[in-house]
């Protein structure tokens, strides 16, 4: 592999790592943090590819009229990106009968799986939508006018803005799941009738959770479509959202990072070394296997390490007394309130005489901090 | 204050309450009893909006809330525990507890996204009332204790304790004194009793009758689906049809 084809290819892998790392996010809130089971969560990512494919491409006329697709509308850069969000976003709007109070739980996720599969027969089987089973091809990079896309300082800046985009959006996420909505939302995942009839709106919160994460999933749909050019049936299937579940199980459902260590590990690390396997057996038979790979590897998750490598963090508040060995001591005449607890409280120099044993709550209601801090113990 | 009026509720054609009415005495520990299978809890779910009626009407406050759902319900005041304890099992017990607090600053997407000063001085007001909730049920030194590894009596006081937490001003309870130590359900009992002389009115479903005799006044006492009798324990005692329907039946 020559020198441009590594960097290439090393641009490539951050790429998909960045726009893998994007779905698993809107899916991890929507799965992890909600428990909202999106088994059409790949057609919101299509949604927004195809949404930002037309809406960066001129009318279907040119290049010859080989193409058949709607709008066309030629929009210049930003504007596909943020109508892909958009339309992931929007998309999620008729779903919500699906996730409503009638269809709840895994009749819902059954619901959206039987939605994406139709959609995609819908969008294979109807050329004048999309271009049929073809797809569309030639769709237009971001600022290709100015710049060229071939060039090795554009990939790089692609492939930083989509990093970046990453991490706004994980920095989002966090500031949502951390905060007492969050935590609503967590509630809502453990059980949804105690939620509502403790005052929160079961169907506002799933339906904002279907559109955040499907703007995020039609997000990641527009950029990946700005940089390989071309989007097709075949590549959302159902069975692609499978990955994407594998992905935040394994990293850790509930938990970003995790989420983001699963994008890295799965769709990007395990689909890729893959496909350094040698040839063997009859062909498409490595490709099959990938996919077997990928179911054993969620039935042992599930079976081994439900939680995942990167478990949810347990929110401990450091007012009062921890579970576990790690339990906090209060010092006599400092207004430091905790000694011993996670790495960000780190215990301050000087004498730390433990005052009580085991048990015994720290400080008094009015010395509560508000603040929350995930400990190293994991979730069950 | 809350009132069922006529109240029915069939599955599939089969009527689990029929023609049930009743007012719940502002600021009264009332209990509901009767054998099993009698429709107590399916009522005690149309009351909270958890199911839906048949037939009938809930007011509330001098409003018609029958259609209204349970979330809305909920939000004014009119919470419910469930028979079956319902902690957020992962959650921890503060988490819990703080998850019911009404109206909190950061409990939208606006709010969250605005950031840990806008919502902290409301979450920070949401501890300290946990921590004081938690000190009355003796649990402080379970509050970063996953809800779902505590014991089934601790699951119940978390869960009666959450519904304090929503700030209801009337309180459905579901049996919960059930796997509860005797000694703790009557603490329970009078943490309850105190509530009421606050203000609270409780509607408290529960087949241990030495607690409704204790806590409990009125009492209705339900059998097949309808109100067999209303009063207290001592007048419920001399009722034959009581007695024959549920006291010794």
């Amino acid at each position: 592999m020559g020198h441009n084809a590594a960097i290439f290819y090393i641009i490539t892998l951050l790429v998909y790592g960045g726009v893998d790392a994007l779905a698993c996010l809107g899916l991890s809130i929507q799965f992890g943090v909600a428990g909202v089971t999106n088994f059409g969560f790949i057609i919101f990512q299509a949604a927004g590819a195809y949404a930002a494919g037309v809406l960066s491409m001129p009318g279907d006329s040119a290049n010859g009229g080989f193409q058949s697709y709607i709008a066309g509308l030629d929009l210049p850069f930003p504007l596909p990106w943020i109508g892909a969000a958009v339309v992931g976003g929007l998309l999620a709007l008729p779903f919500t009968l699906l996730v409503g109070k009638r269809l709840r739980g895994d009749f819902a996720a059954v619901g959206l799986l039987v939605a994406a599969v139709m959609a995609n027969l819908l969008v294979t089987n109807y050329r004048p939508l999309f271009n049929g089973s073809a797809g569309l091809s030639l769709v237009p990079a971001p600022l290709q006018d100015s710049f060229d896309p071939q060039s090795t300082g554009y990939q790089w800046g692609y492939c930083g803005a989509v990093i970046l985009l990453a991490a706004l959006v994980y920095y989002l996420l966090h500031r949502l799941t951390e905060s007492p909505y969050g935590r609503t939302l967590r509630a809502m995942r453990d059980n949804d009738v105690v939620a509502d009839s403790l005052g929160k709106n079961v169907l506002s919160l799933r339906l904002s959770m279907l559109v955040l994460g499907g703007a995020i999933a039609g997000l990641s749909g527009g950029i990946l479509v700005g940089f390989i050019n071309l989007w097709a049936p075949s590549g959302w299937g159902y069975a692609e959202t499978v990955v994407l579940f594998a992905a935040v199980i394994i990293g850790g459902a509930g938990n970003h990072k995790g989420a983001i260590l699963g994008a890295i590990l799965v769709p990007l690390g395990f689909l890729e070394a893959s496909r350094f396997i040698p040839p063997f057996g009859s062909p498409g038979l490595i490709p099959a296997l990938q996919w077997v790979a990928i179911g054993l590897l969620i039935i042992g998750f599930i079976w081994f390490r439900p939680q995942g490598i990167l478990p949810e963090k347990r929110r401990v508040n450091i007012g009062f007394v921890l579970p576990g060995p790690q339990r906090p001591e209060r010092l006599p005449g400092s207004s430091t309130k905790v000694a011993t607890l996670c790495r960000r409280c780190r215990v301050p120099p000087g004498p730390q005489p433990r005052l009580r044993g085991p048990g015994v709550r720290c400080f008094a209601s009015t010395r509560v901090s508000p603040r929350f801090h995930p400990n190293t113990g994991t979730a069950r | 204050m809350l009132e069922a009026v006529e109240l029915t509720r069939h599955f599939n054609g089969v009527p689990a309450v029929a023609g049930v009415s009743f007012p719940l005495v502002n600021g009264r520990l009332t209990g509901l009893i009767g054998p099993n299978g009698a429709g107590k809890s399916t009522t005690l779910a149309m009351l909270a909006g958890t199911l839906p009626v048949s037939s009938g009407s809930i007011r509330y406050l001098g409003q018609d809330i029958t259609a209204m759902p349970a979330y809305k319900r909920a939000r004014r005041g009119l919470v419910r525990t469930f028979q079956l304890a319902s902690e957020f099992k992962r959650l921890t017990v503060l988490e819990n507890l703080l998850s019911a607090v009404p109206s909190q600053p950061g409990d939208s997407m606006r709010g969250a996204l605005l950031g840990r000063r806008y919502w902290s001085a409301g979450e920070e007001q949401a501890i300290a009332e946990a921590t004081t909730m938690l000190e009355r049920f003796d649990l402080t030194k379970y509050a970063n204790h996953y809800a779902g590894d505590l014991s089934g009596g601790q699951r119940r006081l978390v869960e009666i304790m959450r519904a304090l937490m929503a700030a209801p001003t009337v309180l459905l309870l579901d049996e919960p004194m059930a796997g509860v130590h005797p000694h703790l359900a009557r603490e329970i009992g009078h943490q309850l009793v105190a509530l009421c002389e606050e203000g609270m009115t409780i509607l408290m479903v529960e087949h241990e009758l030495s607690i409704m005799d204790e806590f409990c006044d009125p009492v209705v006492v339900m059998a097949e689906g309808a109100v067999l009798a209303q009063g207290t324990m001592g007048e419920l005692r001399n009722r034959s049809e009581v007695v024959e329907a549920y006291l010794v039946g």
